[in-house]
């Protein structure tokens, strides 16, 4: 399974998000890669979700067909886990 | 290590300071004066918070500056500012700025995992967000 973590340019952010994805995921025994990336590459990248930030998520939902989760503080793991959390309580979608 | 891109000589405080625009403009100084970063870097950051949103206040009074890769940076460096009356950066109050300069997608990633594994601690991330310099050079440092 393939989650996406989204900043504006791929490269400060998105990794901060991604790590704290990948701490969020370790924590409950979920088997997943995540990659970050920058918003014009997210729109072409398959994947099981994109964790982004609310005004990127606005931009990127119509052009994707995987679940949008909107992320206010990239660093905070409750927030990031609270999404994780829903993503699995929707089935993976 | 973390240091090393955020040596001391890049950490600066002041008490107050008007817009988070003068904010990062003032906590690049120091990467400006090395010459690691050049006067573009300083406007793509900006542009990037407007253009984006504020994403880059990353937790609570902390924000990560930044923008594309390469454009406008000679090495990889970062900055650090110290406001100690919150600024407000589009509805987030921010105290510390840490300007990214990042040279490529990745040769940051262990300083940016130093910071994130320091500042997952809630004492060490109270010491960061309202100590001195000193205080916030040692926490840096753990």
């Amino acid at each position: 399974m393939k989650f996406l973590a989204v900043c504006g340019f791929g490269v400060g952010s998105s990794m901060v998000l991604k790590m704290s994805i990948e701490k969020a995921c370790k924590e409950r025994g979920i088997d997943c890669e995540v990659e970050n990336t920058d918003i014009s590459s997210a729109k072409g990248t398959d994947a099981a979700a994109i964790f982004t930030s609310h005004e990127l998520g606005e931009e990127l939902k119509d052009s994707v067909n995987c679940p949008v989760f909107p992320i206010k503080r990239y660093m905070d793991k409750e927030e990031v886990g609270q999404a994780v959390d829903q993503f699995q309580e929707n089935g993976g979608k | 290590m973390l240091i090393d891109v955020l040596p001391k000589e890049h950490m600066q405080q002041v008490e107050h300071i008007e817009t988070w625009e003068a904010a990062i403009e003032f906590a690049s100084k120091p990467l400006l004066e090395a010459g690691y970063i050049e006067n573009v870097y300083v406007k793509n950051m900006i542009a990037s918070v407007n253009q984006n949103g504020p994403y880059i206040v990353l937790m609570d009074y902390f924000a990560l500056p930044h923008a594309k890769a390469g454009e406008g940076v000679n090495q990889l460096a970062m900055s650090l500012l110290k406001v100690n009356q919150p600024v407000d950066l589009k509805g987030n109050p921010v105290n510390i700025f840490i300007v990214l300069a990042a040279i490529d997608a990745d040769s940051h990633m262990q300083s940016l995992r130093e910071i994130s594994r320091i500042l997952a601690d809630e004492d060490n991330y109270q010491r960061f967000i309202s100590g001195d310099l000193e205080q916030i050079y040692q926490v840096l440092q753990s």
